[in-house]
């Protein structure tokens, strides 16, 4: 059992073949989630933990798997450009209701920011990992940046953004289906400012509105918040 | 006339064809980062290309059609780009254990707290400007 081949694959072969099976994971549980809608079997869990299980089989190391499928991670670029789309598509409304989106953003920032940084220090976690968690809310770029320049560690925060990006796109849909919201602009700024590009994956899916409004408040939350982390950083210091 | 023929052709080509569009997002993606680089501005690339994206859209430098099937596809499968970087918080051994579990803890919560909070904000304003708006007309 030693001497699987995976490893010794020539790398652009090797590279092909976790693409691959990442592209198939994920269109396959997407296909089945679209059967059955359950929470555990959205494609942000049920794709990574069938490629797991398929890293253990094959005795595959995860920086492996990384270093050949982890250039999918790059098409959140684009990804981000097109959202320009959908925004163009909903500029009346957010010409009209921009001044109700800002409220929205900066409450959420600031909550966001408390709450990681003083739900950290309550539960004692050093003060690192307190500075690493408070911009995990914000996009990847965006929450590395402000990381490093409020004293954290952006490599950490990275994997605190994924995890929010994760668990995010659930307790979304979970809130959602609780809370009384009556305008699709509070749907979309739920997902947007609470879990950045993988609740705006989701909020498309719920609906037009709801994915346009998530796009640009997850951009634009971003930006708000590298502009103001030189005087956070002033603040936590 | 042929000038005009060749040009309705291509236009007809980039609405028609998906890769085409994809291509182009792509391609404002990487003007957007050369941008950020040589301006050294801490912003994502992509930020920067879909403030191009926008501009050109306003502008009527590109039409919306030639955008539109590139841009949903990229937004129907954005969860696909998420699964590696889902498998790369999986090597960070020392967070499995108490640790991990207050880390998962701060980030549930907090979640709950921002998601509530920020919809919360918005609905009410939404509502309260409404009203507002009914009265007055």
């Amino acid at each position: 059992m030693s001497d699987w081949p995976l490893s010794r694959l020539d790398p652009a072969l090797h590279m092909l073949f976790w693409s691959a099976a990442t592209v198939a994971c994920y269109l396959l549980s997407k296909r089945i989630y679209r059967k059955w809608p359950k929470w555990w079997l959205t494609p942000l869990a049920a794709a990574p933990a069938a490629l797991i299980v398929a890293a253990l089989v094959l005795k595959e190391d995860y920086r492996d798997y990384f270093h050949s499928a982890g250039w999918l991670l790059a098409l959140l670029g684009p990804a981000t450009v097109a959202f320009a789309v959908p925004i163009y598509e909903q500029r009346a409304l957010i010409r009209r209701h921009w001044p109700v989106l800002l409220a929205g953003m900066v409450v959420g920032s600031l909550v966001a920011m408390a709450t990681s940084w003083g739900l950290a220090a309550a539960l004692g976690l050093s003060g690192v990992l307190q500075l690493s968690l408070t911009p995990r809310s914000m996009s990847t770029p965006f929450a590395m940046q402000v990381s490093g320049e409020i004293g954290g560690i952006p490599d950490l925060t990275a994997i605190f953004v994924v995890m929010t990006g994760v668990f995010g796109a659930v307790i979304g849909e979970f809130l959602l289906a609780r809370m009384n919201l009556r305008s699709a602009l509070a749907r979309g700024a739920l997902f947007g400012v609470g879990a950045h590009g993988a609740g705006t994956a989701k909020a498309h899916q719920i609906g037009q509105v709801e994915g346009a409004v998530s796009g640009l408040v997850m951009v634009l939350v971003g930006l708000l918040n590298v502009l103001a982390a030189p005087a956070l950083a002033h603040f936590l210091r | 006339m042929t000038a005009r023929r060749i040009r309705i052709t291509f236009r007809h080509f980039i609405h028609h064809s998906r890769l085409v569009q994809i291509g182009l997002i792509v391609a404002l993606w990487f003007v957007g980062g050369q941008i950020g680089k040589a301006l050294q501005l801490p912003i994502p690339g992509g930020v920067i290309g879909m403030s191009l994206a926008l501009v050109l859209l306003m502008t009527g430098g590109v039409s919306l059609f030639s955008m539109k099937r590139g841009a949903d596809w990229f937004l129907a499968e954005m969860l696909l780009f998420f699964v590696p970087a889902v498998l790369g918080v999986l090597d960070h051994r020392e967070f499995l254990g108490l640790l991990g579990l207050k880390i998962l803890a701060v980030i549930l919560l907090s979640t709950v707290a921002v998601m509530a909070m920020t919809a919360l904000t918005v609905d009410l304003i939404f509502r309260w400007s409404e009203k507002h708006e009914r009265l007055a007309s």
